[in-house]
């Protein structure tokens, strides 16, 4: 079951490659977000209450509800509706996303080989998460993409540290959603500063520093 | 007084400043923290007990050696840009409202330092630098200009995408713990030799290359000349002078695991290679950049690179390391403050708006060429001494090949940036004499480069031991 929610959580990910619509992007990052709390309830049997509360309220309250409402309501504010034309076309960041999606089995699979204890389905889809949004971030145009694809690796990463079953002390943990969560909220602020001063979100308004 | 102390100060500071929302009281409780950031290091060397870890908060964090060393490099420089700070804000003329949210958020700026320096704890450790680039972020936004809002949020994204990427390190880091399961940095000390080699191989990697953003150094520094340069010159002087050692010092912390694990052979390449990027990077930029933040910018990634080789070199050259990191800060954070002068004068951050620097103020011109001769590492100042023992190290090592680029690359950033520095300073001025510069506004760089001067010649028993047992922590 958990294996299913995974690969759901992967496919999640080429749908981004493929679609344009800023609310569709955030849309899916709603589904990451649910489907990361349904991984976490399959595991309840695995975890502490508190560290089982901690998670869900992270998921479910932070992931699935209070962020995206957030972005939907700077996107609809700022009547963003569609990325602009990528740097690469649709059809080949699709074959690029594919390859990633390879290369992140390989290397999982391979380590598999050297170190027998990884669960390397989490494994390869966490890393082909992040480096495809690393990939988004560097094809696509508008800055608030640019902070929904930063939200998609801090998912991935999610994902990843769901893999091993050490938990780490419950204020590390509020530290370091206190750190995203602020981080969000700043990353927003300054979006909206950017779109005031520029009346424009492309990344390409933000060249005027360089040598 | 325990270490919480040093956190919890600053706090009530910044409360007692939110209250009352006055010039007058912010320059003072900014320098209250100041003096006790002077003094809890001071009263520390004397007598070991008198900052202890408390229990509360599971010892989150501790203080050792390096630690130290940090702490004290981090109270010197927020010791003399604390007074600068009374010139600055005197001659900006900010609202009470305006004023108050600089000074506060300088306080939350270092009280995220301190929290790095301090951690005993890697995650913990990774929440502060984490904290430092959001508290920063806001602090080069202050000036509310479109160029330092196109700084600001390079600043935050590249930086908050590395440090996710330190994040995955811990992840890493962590499937490798077999034994132990705590982040505590004593028990991975202690667990270092059971770790999967492959995870810690991997661990390390990921954690120099997120910490490494912060620290600026090549190929991730993208963010360092920008965010220099359209800070105010206190903040430049700060994330310059402390926040990248502050996040160098995630770096050491985890290269000792690595020493601990019989890996350093590994971390070694890794950490020359950036180093000596990091001076490619540098020296290919300070002689073609035309404006003198972004030139001092540079020196710092030239510099950090340094530091990294030190490091990567080891033996003596972890002692140069360290004794280049307090002459860098020191030196580096004079130029910035002193660039804020210039900027007064001149109203212009290009090089070639600025003219005969001497004659409009003699002060500024003289403390701006010897801060220079103090940064590219002149006798007598101490950056000489750290360069010379890093090439004789490279000899040491038997890796004397690799001690000329070195050489190379410093002669090329020597050249750019003196050639820069003595063009501003010489000729007739081309500034409107601008007389109302007060004492505060030279004080602490003369502060500073008394300091250099003293540890360059006489270097002091204290200091020594203080710089040596900093390197003995590896």
């Amino acid at each position: 079951m958990t294996n299913i929610l995974i690969i759901l959580f992967g496919l999640t990910m080429l749908h981004v490659f493929s679609t344009t619509r800023i609310e569709a992007y955030i849309k899916t990052l709603t589904l990451q977000g649910f489907l990361l709390f349904l991984m976490i309830l399959l595991e309840i049997k695995k975890l502490l209450l508190i560290n089982f509360i901690y998670l869900g309220i992270e998921t479910l309250i932070f992931k699935t509800i209070i962020i995206p409402i957030f972005l939907f309501n700077v996107v609809r504010k700022n009547e963003i509706k569609r990325e602009v034309e990528p740097y690469i076309s649709h059809l080949y960041s699709l074959i690029i996303a594919s390859l990633i999606f390879v290369f992140g089995f390989v290397i999982s699979l391979w380590l598999l080989k050297i170190e027998n204890e990884i669960k390397h389905l989490y494994f390869g889809i966490s890393i082909s998460m992040i480096i495809s949004g690393l990939f988004l971030i560097i094809t696509r145009k508008k800055i608030i993409t640019h902070i929904l694809c930063y939200m998609m690796i801090e998912n991935g990463i999610f994902l990843l540290s769901l893999s091993i079953a050490k938990e780490m002390p419950l204020l590390v943990n509020l530290g370091i959603l206190l750190d995203i969560f602020v981080g969000i909220y700043l990353f927003l602020l300054f979006f909206n500063k950017i779109q005031t001063a520029y009346d424009q979100d492309h990344i390409d308004v933000l060249t005027g520093l360089k040598d | 007084m325990t270490i919480e102390t040093l956190l919890i100060i600053p706090i009530i500071l910044s409360i007692i400043m939110i209250i009352f929302r006055f010039k007058i009281i912010n320059r003072i409780c900014i320098i209250i923290n100041a003096i006790l950031f002077i003094v809890a290091p001071v009263l520390y060397y004397f007598n070991k007990e008198f900052i202890k870890p408390f229990n509360w908060l599971l010892k989150y964090f501790s203080i050792d050696a390096l630690s130290f060393l940090f702490f004290s490099v981090m109270a010197v420089v927020n010791f003399g840009i604390s007074f600068y700070t009374i010139f600055y804000f005197k001659s900006k003329d900010y609202s009470n409202k305006h004023d108050t949210l600089f000074s506060v958020l300088y306080l939350l700026f270092l009280i995220c330092m301190t929290g790095v320096i301090l951690s005993s704890h890697l995650a913990i450790t990774w929440i502060f630098i984490e904290a430092t680039t959001l508290t920063g972020t806001l602090l080069i936004y202050l000036e509310k200009e479109k160029s330092s809002l196109e700084a600001a949020w390079k600043y935050i994204f590249i930086s908050s995408i590395g440090v996710s990427f330190a994040y995955v390190g811990i992840i890493l880091l962590s499937m490798g713990n077999k034994s132990g399961d705590s982040l505590f940095f004593v028990n991975l000390y202690k667990n270092a030799a059971n770790f999967t080699p492959l995870w810690l191989k991997l661990s390390f990697a990921f954690i120099l290359v997120g910490f490494g953003t912060k620290v600026g150094l090549a190929p991730v520094h993208a963010w360092l000349p920008d965010a220099h340069s359209e800070a105010s010159s206190p903040i430049s002087a700060l994330f310059s002078g402390t926040l990248l050692n502050a996040a160098l010092i995630g770096i050491l912390k985890f290269y000792k695991i690595m020493i601990n694990a019989q890996m350093e052979s590994y971390a070694k390449i890794l950490l020359l290679s950036m180093g000596f990027l990091s001076l490619l990077v540098s020296a290919v930029f300070v002689l073609k950049v035309k404006n003198y933040k972004r030139m001092l910018a540079y020196s710092s990634i030239e510099n950090m690179g340094i530091i990294v080789i030190g490091i990567g070199l080891g033996s003596t050259g972890f002692f140069a390391s360290l004794y280049h990191l307090t002459a860098h800060s020191l030196s580096k954070s004079s130029m910035f403050l002193t660039t804020g002068n210039i900027y007064h004068h001149y109203h212009s951050k290009k090089i070639n708006e600025v003219k005969g620097l001497l004659s409009t103020d003699k002060i500024s011109g003289w403390i701006w060429i010897f801060s220079f001769i103090a940064i590219s590492g002149f006798p007598p100042f101490p950056a000489f001494m750290s360069k010379f023992m890093l090439i004789e190290t490279f000899f040491k090592k038997g890796l004397s090949s690799l001690a000329v680029p070195f050489f190379l690359f410093l002669i090329i950033i020597l050249f750019g940036m003196g050639k820069t520095v003595f063009l501003m300073s010489a000729g007739s001025g081309n500034a409107v004499k601008n007389k109302n510069l007060n004492i505060f506004a030279y004080i602490p760089q003369v502060f500073y480069l008394a300091l250099l001067l003293i540890i360059g010649t006489v270097l002091p028993d204290f200091i020594k031991k203080i710089i040596q047992s900093a390197a003995d922590f590896f």
